[in-house]
């Protein structure tokens, strides 16, 4: 950059060399000034013109902000789902494997009702349901849920689930889609309340082969329990195969986080958050209400089609109707993503984009400013801002929530936010 | 006591199908380096220097407009860009082409030189981005090129006119009509001055080859 019109230095010749020293450094930091002055004044020169400013890579953009966004779990962004319907669209053949949950209706009557879940019962043997080809392989939909999921969740060598300690050869799931639960569940904001089924109740007529899934029925006798998973406890969960685990155990959510006997809760199953999967011991809930279980009976012949995922749903849709308005019953969740963040740092000085190029600003086609009073005093308003490449193509966008006026005693600073 | 003003303004930005397109290509393509800002939805018209209340409600009516969301179609946002300019700025760089329709008669040329007036040397490093409408009608091309890198969205049109459309940089431009046979065709060619901001169009008709026809008979 050329430095013009520099007035001369004056240097006195001087036998001090401490003087000369002094002279030198005050000539050199003159110098300097001016170089930055007129720098300050080229690029103030440059802006004129422009419709462009370019970020200062170092101070105005702030990259891989990292944030941990929770949402309701269930469609609308709510956090709990206690009306919950059967998709009766599924043919047979899907309903031995699991049964689909839906919010607001039933997919065949409301095709605007919202998939939620799913429900499966799996079993080690098979047991629970019935080899549609006739016995010969056991190619039971139950031995193909439990194999399923204890590929996914367990590691290579571990066939079957243990819930505290204990192998359980027969379990319930719940799935939760993964447009809802995103990236994982959120742990600790985890709740399901069952209610007490209608398996074996001392006056049932319902012998277990029975009490399929289109037999059961909530109980009558206003019992539930609610489960939650442990991640408040400082010895909650653990890294397994299935990346994070939880137990799932007696509490609750609904005043704050609870644990029922925290030294000694009940163990109802296994929540894996990244999966979006809850595994819950069937053996548990088979236990009558009185030893910490919920009646479930699930159906256990080899060759009956026990339907037993409807139980699991009729357990949990039907819980909320028996808890007091303080608790919420049903479902409860959220969703938790990280996601990763972009700041751009859009700073606006005060000579800067004061005027505009709206055909409402200017009068007649000579580019004349509508208003007179603006030739001294431009006042425009900042609606949007654009995030441009070098080659100006338009990357990104962003609209203020209302107008900000801009004019020469003004400077803004908008911090824009991109998430990717 | 009143609450501090908190003048850091923060808001949420969208990617435009742009943004999406250079961030899939996954190329380091998207790399933001540079802002605009513009007022797209504002009409000066309800500022009101004459406002009863004072000066305080002149732009009463803007500040209090609520805002329309961001599009994620970067040909339809920021129209309309603020510019930087000296203070005591009576008239806003305008760009001209000193014609507003041009009329060509088949496979017939035609330069235009883009001129800012209003501001001294407007657009004369990055030039202007001309965006010819249909493609079928007549051809453009950059006689002088820019210096550096230019524009090169096409700006305020859609995806299928995008399809059908020539976008170039440069200063100057030359634009030669194609043969046409059935029927005079009329498109517009746009000029935005890539540094000012501003734009210009111009109508542009081309004339159908007039076929002799003599007394051919039948037979």
């Amino acid at each position: 950059m050329a430095i013009n019109n520099r007035g001369p230095v004056a240097f006195n010749r001087s036998t001090n060399p401490v003087a000369a020293t002094g002279q030198v450094e005050a000539l050199a930091r003159q110098l300097a000034d001016q170089i930055i002055r007129e720098r300050e004044q080229a690029r103030a020169r440059q802006r004129l013109g422009r419709i462009f400013t370019s970020f200062d890579p170092t101070d105005d953009i702030l990259p891989n902000n990292v944030e941990i966004v929770t949402r309701g779990l269930f469609a609308g962004n709510t956090g709990s789902l206690t009306s919950m319907f059967l998709n009766s669209n599924l043919t047979a053949t899907q309903q031995t494997y699991f049964q689909d949950i839906y919010s607001t209706g039933d997919p065949a009557d409301d095709t605007n009702a919202n998939p939620e879940l799913s429900v499966a019962y799996g079993h080690y043997g098979g047991s629970g349901s019935v080899d549609t080809t006739g016995n010969l392989n056991n190619d039971t939909p139950t031995r193909a849920i439990y194999k399923q999921y204890a590929q996914l969740l367990l590691s290579p060598l571990d066939k079957k689930f243990t819930f505290n300690g204990t192998d359980s050869d027969s379990i319930y799931v719940l799935n939760f889609n993964r447009a809802r639960y995103r990236e994982k569940l959120d742990p600790g904001n985890f709740e399901l309340t069952f209610a007490q089924l209608s398996g074996s109740m001392p006056d049932s007529a319902i012998y277990n082969a029975a009490h399929t899934g289109s037999n059961v029925r909530v109980s009558g006798l206003g019992n539930y329990y609610s489960v939650i998973d442990d991640s408040s406890l400082t010895s909650g969960g653990s890294i397994s195969e299935g990346g994070l685990v939880y137990n799932l155990v007696s509490g609750s959510i609904d005043t704050g986080t609870n644990i029922h006997s925290a030294g000694a809760p009940t163990y109802f199953g296994l929540l894996y958050p990244q999966h979006g999967i809850a595994v819950l011991n069937a053996d548990q809930l088979n236990k009558t209400y009185a030893n910490g279980g919920l009646n479930f009976d699930s159906v256990s012949g080899s060759l009956v089609q026990g339907a037993n995922a409807t139980k699991l749903f009729k357990s949990l849709s039907g819980s909320q109707a028996l808890t007091p308005t303080s608790i919420t019953g049903g479902i409860q969740s959220r969703s938790s993503e990280q996601v990763k963040s972009t700041y751009y740092f859009v700073r606006v000085k005060n000579a800067e984009y004061n005027y505009s190029n709206n055909p409402s600003f200017v009068t007649g086609t000579l580019g004349q400013l509508f208003f007179n009073t603006m030739i001294n005093d431009p006042q425009v308003y900042i609606t949007t801002v654009g995030l441009y490449n070098t080659r100006k193509e338009l990357l990104a966008t962003a609209k203020l929530s209302q107008p900000l006026l801009k004019n020469y005693t003004r400077e803004a600073l908008i911090k824009i936010k991109l998430d990717f | 006591m009143g609450y501090l003003n908190n003048s850091t303004i923060t808001v949420d930005a969208i990617l435009t199908k742009k943004g999406r397109e250079l961030l899939a290509r996954g190329r380091d393509e998207f790399k933001i380096t540079q802002f605009a800002l513009a007022d797209d939805e504002v009409d000066y018209d309800l500022y009101n220097p004459d406002h009863p209340l004072g000066n305080a409600y002149y732009g009463a009516a803007i500040e209090n407009m609520p805002i329309v969301e961001a599009l994620a179609d970067e040909t339809q946002m920021l129209k309309y860009k603020l510019v930087t300019l000296p203070k005591g700025t009576a008239r806003i760089p305008v760009v001209s082409v000193g014609q507003t329709t041009i009329e060509l008669q088949s496979n017939e040329s035609v330069t235009i030189t883009p001129q800012t007036v209003n501001f001294q040397g407007g657009n004369r490093r990055f030039g202007y981005t001309a965006i010819l409408s249909d493609s079928d009608v007549a051809e453009i091309v950059a006689v002088r090129g820019v210096r550096d890198q230019a524009a090169s969205v096409p700006q305020f049109i859609g995806d299928s006119e995008a399809a059908q459309s020539i976008t170039v940089s440069g200063v100057q431009f030359e634009i030669t009509a194609k043969e046409l046979l059935t029927a005079d065709r009329s498109i517009t060619i746009l000029f935005i001055g890539n540094e000012t901001g501003g734009r210009a169009s111009v109508t542009l008709t081309v004339k159908k080859v007039e076929i002799a026809t003599t007394g051919l008979t039948a037979g």
